[in-house]
């Protein structure tokens, strides 16, 4: 099970390289979302901390409905069938984001920290899932992908929080998935309004503060 | 207790209470009272914390030693200065049509939530919720920077929120790290993510977590603090934002988020034997170096202010790095001082920039002539911020200097004196030619409202006082505060 849900968390990633549409985007990253959700589930499963199935539930919530309702909705409002504009052709993102994915391997192999049992599966798949993320930002041109790089971290991270540590204290996990909803809704509400202003999200045309 | 609770709700209050009262007049007097009371709540709060022990509250959610509410009453003074500055700033907009009324209620919504979220990242004790209440910090400052819905603002306002959530985002990789290094030593519970907790098991953290944790944290919280490499987003979100909101942003926003960073040192500090001190001399003096060659080139006034910034974090984070008690003492007279000075410089630089209608300073010249009240304001608070005698940056600059000789560490202490003049000169360069000189022809004296002038005179008079006298007061405070730190060195 492990091994299938890392599959699909590091799949699920690099097909962010690949696509053309925004709003084929989000749906990945829905997608991701319902893999955290089942990896709190098997921790859950595996460790009987209850908390976990809280945690769970939260994330089904916040990650999986409203903040891909909220991107949605901005697509919507902006152009849903928004083209993306890399840096690089599709075919030499994916390559650097393959190259990125060895290094995060190798660097979580050789990292050799002291991690609890059941979680250590799931460490280096956090640690690429949070490099191809900060890839995507680097790599994107439009504000909302850059939006939705952040939000691949971020689900790196949860993936940390959820396997490594046994997810965190209610009230953080409580705290962060608020963070993250507002982080969404500030993000969407930014980019309509830069989408407004510059009649593009193309982030090259916001290069006016220098120095 | 109550008063704690009070310390929180206010500002909430304040700020909904502004967004719905539609009467301007009404929604700017709400909204000063508001802040006002905020101040004396986290005054009150602080007296409570400094006469006695530190304030610990529901299952230790809350915990508020002297570092706390030092911070808070900080914030809350700082906030209190800029909500009344406020007042007269945005009235100016409105007369000018920059923004309607609609725009200036929800002003203070965002501004009060602004503050309610640093005061929050005060009084935790959970690394956890601290977390949340800095990424909640540069969400609220996003929308404030791109409170003029021009260009140039949304591209800072953009910048300023995904630099600032990558960084927390990394911020927050760290946390994880460390209640890692919690659960193994303290076991599977929430105490293990609390820095009460975690300070007092810091001897027997495992190492690795820690170093890699607090490396993440230095990062991510030193993206928010404007640390040299990762201050590129501060020059122009302090650009950008309504000078009000600027000076909250360098005033306080900046040491908040220091603050999570020092809760993170005191444990790795000790965890680490002293390594960690290490990080903080690097980048607090790496922050004043990048400093110099910004300073010079600056055309915007703003920015200038915002690169000066980048400078003062950086001595502070050098100074908490040099440590002893004379180190850290200076470090949080050097935050007082900092947030005294520019939020008095930004207030004046904003009053000049409305009555000269720009912020390019080859355009402003003359400031002495056309406004003598506010020119003179401007001119002191430069040279208080460059260092000069006899001000209060002065003698928390003298004391770090010091700190550094004492601790035998001199050449610390010498790289950052000919840093700091070098700053002084680049800094002063343009100051003199903008506050003297020959006004330009065109420009016709604008009266400002007296909230505005009003507003700088708390912050004048501390800058001129700590120049020449620590008031008791003040003195047993920040001891009190270095004591939080102190005995985290080697």
């Amino acid at each position: 099970m492990d091994w299938l849900v890392s599959t699909g968390l590091l799949i699920s990633t690099l097909l962010l390289f690949k696509i053309n549409k925004i709003s084929d985007a989000v749906g990945i990253i829905a997608f991701q979302s319902v893999l955290l959700v089942m990896v709190a589930v098997i921790m859950w499963h595996r460790t009987g901390i209850a908390h976990l199935l809280v945690a769970a539930g939260l994330i089904f919530a916040v990650k999986t409905m409203f903040i891909p309702a909220i991107l949605y909705y901005t697509l919507g409002k902006i152009d849903a069938k928004k083209m993306i504009k890399r840096s690089y052709s599709p075919h030499m993102s994916l390559l650097l984001a393959t190259v990125l994915l060895v290094v995060g391997y190798y660097v979580s192999a050789e990292l050799q920290l002291p991690s609890t049992f059941y979680g250590k599966y799931y460490l280096p798949t956090s640690i690429i899932v949070i490099l191809l993320g900060t890839f995507i930002m680097i790599e994107h041109k439009e504000a909302i992908m850059q939006g939705l790089g952040l939000i691949v971290i971020e689900n790196g991270i949860f993936l940390i929080t959820q396997s490594v540590s046994y997810g965190m204290p209610i009230i953080v996990e409580l705290g962060i998935l608020f963070g993250l909803l507002v982080s969404a809704i500030v993000i969407a509400g930014l980019a309509f309004r830069i989408h407004w202003a510059f009649a593009s999200l193309n982030t090259d045309k916001m290069q006016n503060l220098k120095g | 207790m109550i008063w704690v609770v009070i310390v929180f709700f206010i500002p909430l209050i304040t700020g909904l209470v502004a967004v719905f009262t539609k009467n301007q007049r009404q929604c700017e007097l709400c909204q000063v009272a508001g802040a006002g009371l905020t101040l004396v709540s986290a005054v009150v709060v602080a007296v409570e914390v400094m006469g006695g022990r530190p304030i610990e509250l529901w299952q230790q959610i809350i915990y508020i030693d002297a570092l706390g509410a030092f911070n808070i009453v900080l914030v809350a003074l700082v906030g209190f200065i800029a909500a009344v500055y406020s007042v007269g700033y945005l009235r100016y907009d409105v007369t000018e049509q920059a923004i309607s009324v609609k725009h200036v209620r929800f002003y203070y919504l965002f501004f009060h939530l602004f503050i309610l979220t640093m005061l929050v990242v005060s009084a935790v004790n959970s690394l956890g919720l601290l977390w949340v209440g800095i990424e909640l910090t540069t969400l609220i400052s996003a929308a404030l920077v791109a409170f003029y819905g021009k260009n140039n603002a949304l591209e800072a306002a953009w910048k300023c929120l995904i630099m600032g959530s990558v960084g927390i985002a990394f911020a927050l990789l760290g946390v994880i790290f460390i209640y890692l290094s919690g659960i193994q030593t303290l076991g599977q519970q929430s105490a293990a993510l609390n820095w009460t907790s975690l300070r007092a098991v810091a001897g027997f953290l495992n190492p690795e977590w820690v170093k890699i944790g607090f490396i993440f944290v230095l990062i991510g919280f030193g993206t928010k603090a404007g640390l040299a490499p990762m201050h590129f987003w501060l020059p122009d979100a302090h650009s950008q934002a309504p000078s009000p909101v600027s000076a909250v942003l360098s005033g306080v926003l900046l040491n908040t988020a220091l603050y999570g960073l020092f809760r993170v040192y005191a444990i790795a500090n000790i965890t680490l034997d002293g390594q960690a001190a290490e990080y903080l001399v690097f980048f607090g003096l790496l922050s004043i170096a990048f400093t110099v060659p910004f300073m010079v080139i600056q055309h915007d006034i703003k920015r200038m202010l915002a690169y000066s910034s980048v400078e003062h974090i950086g001595i502070i984070a050098l100074s908490v790095g040099i440590g002893g008690m004379l180190g850290l003492y200076g470090a949080f007279l050097h935050m007082f001082n900092h947030s005294m000075t520019k939020s008095l410089l930004f207030f004046s630089a904003g009053t000049i920039c409305q009555q000269y209608r720009s912020k390019q300073m080859h355009r402003i010249s003359g400031i002495l002539k056309v406004m003598p009240v506010t020119g003179g304001i401007f001119l002191l608070a430069a040279m208080a911020i460059t260092g000069a005698p006899p001000f209060s940056i002065f003698v928390s600059e003298i004391t770090i200097m010091m700190a550094g000789f004492q601790t035998q560490q001199v050449w610390i202490s010498t790289l950052m004196v000919a840093l700091i003049v070098l700053i002084f000169a680049g800094m002063m360069y343009y100051v003199i030619k903008m506050v003297f000189g020959e006004a330009p022809g065109k420009i016709e004296p604008v009266k400002f409202s007296h909230w505005s002038t009003t507003a700088m005179i708390i912050p004048l008079l501390l800058v001129i006082l700590c120049g020449w006298y620590i008031p008791p007061v003040l003195d047993h405070t920040l001891y009190q505060v270095a004591g939080v730190l102190q005995g985290v060195g080697k």
